[in-house]
């Protein structure tokens, strides 16, 4: 076989992996991954093509309309799925180590819609999400943050009475020396950038995608 | 035996456990079967359902998710099931009509049939936004108040205590503010000449909307009380919390819930299932008398797209159609918009018309979607816009509303993303008289010859 039947091959694999996961097809997604790795394709490959090319699609076809919060929430489990079967073939020296994030609706705030969008959003394109939920006060991001070795903690909130528990978040960073270790995202209806400014926040997204980016922007 | 708040609680600590991610996922699977079993189909050529065919089966369709997913209760990760049977005798047993607010102000808030007759309730004023200080609270609030078109007004909150320290959610700072804004709110509304008239408030945590009332200087039973459900057929001890104080206290309890296009429930369809099955919720699990139908979409800062207008018309049509209860719409009540703008009055218009003619009442209040932080977001005259367009389209037909919606969709449903932001109460009021500026007054009054020339009988033309 010459290599250019070969590489054409690999291609094909590759694109039958995105479209696996994109489609949401569990089988053809974990058999595409097997053969991935059975044709002897490096799987960072795979990863860095099928899987991101893939929560790159879902992406845009959330935004107009064309899926939903539960394909994404879907598509995140397949990703993690298909993710570790691919990373078992890695060598543990060369697996290159996702960026975490913490995520959570601030105390005293039950809103979940948005965060839920943001926290699946970030899973799709990549990120290891740990989505603590609505209501949680500030020690308990923090510790959750330092168990999971977050690069950084995202956090929500709906009501102009919950965002100060936003920066008493920054503030315990900070007051417990820890404010260098993680990055702190803030969102949320009545939140802007202004006051993701004020308070000393490193980013913002007004929804889910920019969130996204911004993420990206401040991890990578 | 009769359903009780007492056996709502013992299901929720005996009903099956569940995952929470699990239960929105079998949320999803359910509501796009349902819509093929039913025939279910969104046409956005027809953002009304003229007919109520279609109306029906998201009832039926709603009914069937209500009773086959039960409500997820995120204090105990547990579901709260309800049979066919409790559920028909809870529909049943619940109130005609409710009699709200005192003396001469007192008004009665009851069933409304699809184009019906009957004048729906507008409880409108600046929902729950910040106010800069008393004064302005005050003055904003009595100016809403004044407004004969409205039956009752909402309320806000006071961004600091004293000027210096800011109020949080779940702290006794939130208990404090709440409990002194609503103080105000009583004092604009005796100011306005209306002392009994209905008013609103409602705190992020149940602790703090309980410490609102207070026969004398307060929130009164004759309020009512706002019970809000979690998105998408959840409920928690904290939502559980202020029916039990209303039941103690003979408080009517106005539920609310929404279910969100994107969300969960997936399509404008699932969504219109969902707001069928929250409102089910919202009787049987947190004992509502009268019930909030909303829908929003995820993607959106507005409740008045083409879909949301579908999606949340039909499922009070269906609800109307089907169940006597006491519905409220409040479709027009959170546009992307700003206030001084028309294309606020546009989205406005559009969603209290829907509302109106499906058989709902409007008590959402009135405000931009995001208003932030930035304090006095709202003027009266929104107020008096939606008490206008309410009343307005009384004994309108729906394929009547379906014309002036087409024709306010297309003003508005390409800018939604983009909104002109408007301007806050001081930009667009003479504070010393309490009136509209003058070019303010001009472009509402410019709307309302538009509307009015398109079928809209404003009240002011009726009488």
């Amino acid at each position: 076989m010459n290599q250019a039947k070969r590489n054409e091959d690999q291609e094909q694999l590759l694109e039958s992996l995105k479209v696996a996961i994109v489609e949401i097809d569990g089988d053809r997604a974990r058999e595409a991954a097997q053969k991935i790795i059975a044709a002897g394709i490096d799987p960072r490959k795979a990863i860095n093509y099928s899987i991101k090319e893939a929560a790159d699609t879902v992406g845009q076809k959330f935004d107009c309309g064309d899926l939903f919060l539960a394909h994404l929430v879907m598509v995140g489990d397949l990703m993690d799925e298909v993710s570790t079967i691919l990373e078992k073939n890695i060598p543990s020296d060369q697996l290159q180590r996702k960026r975490v994030i913490v995520i959570a609706t601030v105390q005293g705030d039950v809103h979940s819609v948005g965060k839920n969008l943001v926290a699946v959003v970030l899973r799709a394109a990549g990120f290891g999400v740990h989505d603590m939920g609505v209501d949680v006060a500030s020690s308990l991001i923090i510790q959750k943050a330092k168990e999971v070795k977050a690069d950084m903690i995202a956090l929500s909130s709906l009501l102009t009475t919950t965002m100060p528990y936003q920066k008493e978040v920054i503030d315990d960073l900070a007051s417990m020396g820890l404010r260098s270790q993680f990055k702190v995202m803030i969102g949320g209806g009545p939140v802007t950038r202004d006051y993701a400014n004020k308070i000393g926040a490193d980013g913002y997204g007004k929804d889910a995608f920019e969130a996204t980016e911004e993420a990206k922007r401040l991890l990578t | 035996m009769a359903l009780s708040l007492w056996e709502i609680l013992i299901r929720s600590k005996g009903g099956p456990i569940i995952e929470e991610k699990q239960y929105d996922l079998a949320l999803f699977k359910k509501t796009q079967e349902l819509q093929k079993k039913y025939g279910i189909k969104y046409d956005p050529n027809k953002p009304v359902d003229v007919e109520g065919a279609m109306a029906d089966q998201i009832y039926w369709a709603g009914t069937e998710l209500f009773l086959e997913l039960g409500t997820y209760c995120t204090t105990t990760k547990r579901v709260i099931k309800v049979s066919e049977k409790e559920l028909k005798e809870e529909i049943r047993s619940r109130p005609e009509a409710l009699e709200l607010g005192q003396g001469r102000d007192r008004v009665k808030m009851g069933y409304r049939e699809v184009e019906g007759r009957q004048e729906p309730i507008v409880i409108a004023g600046i929902q729950t936004i910040p106010f800069s200080d008393e004064e302005m609270m005050f003055k904003i609030s009595k100016g809403c108040a004044m407004d004969r078109c409205v039956d009752g007004i909402w309320g806000g909150i006071l961004l600091k205590i004293s000027a210096k320290y800011d109020v949080v959610a779940g702290s006794p700072s939130e208990i404090y503010q709440y409990r002194k804004a609503t103080e105000i709110l009583r004092r604009a509304i005796t100011a306005a000449g209306r002392p009994g008239m209905i008013i609103i408030n409602n705190a992020p945590t149940s602790v703090a909307t309980i410490a609102m009332y207070d026969e004398g200087v307060g929130l009164r039973r004759s309020d009512g009380m706002v019970v809000t459900g979690m998105s998408e057929l959840k409920v928690t001890y904290d939502d559980l919390n202020r029916t039990a104080f209303a039941l103690a206290c003979g408080v009517p309890i106005h539920g609310a819930h929404s279910s969100t296009i994107g969300g969960f429930s997936g399509n404008p369809e699932g969504a219109a299932i969902t707001a069928i099955a929250g409102s089910l919720q919202l009787i049987s699990v947190q004992r509502a008398e009268s019930i909030r139908c909303g829908v929003t979409d995820s993607r959106l800062k507005s409740r008045v797209s083409r879909a949301q207008l579908w999606a949340a018309g039909t499922a009070i049509q269906g609800l109307s159609r089907n169940a006597r209860l006491i519905i409220d719409g409040s479709i027009g009540d959170h546009p992307a918009a700003g206030p001084g703008t028309k294309q606020y009055l546009y989205e406005a218009a559009a969603g209290f018309i829907i509302s109106t003619v499906m058989g709902a009442h409007s008590t959402g209040g009135t405000r931009k979607f995001v208003v932030g932080n930035v304090p006095n977001y709202g003027t009266p005259l929104e107020s008096r816009w939606m008490g206008e367009v309410c009343k307005g389209a009384v004994g309108m037909s729906r394929a009547e509303a379906e014309s002036l919606i087409k024709y306010l969709l297309g003003k508005y449903e390409d800018k939604l993303k983009d909104a002109p932001p408007g301007e806050t109460f001081e930009k667009l009021y003479d504070q010393g008289k309490l009136e509209p500026i003058p070019s303010y007054l001009e472009l509402y009054e410019e709307v309302k010859v538009e509307l009015r020339d398109r079928g809209l009988q404003f009240r002011d033309q009726k009488e």
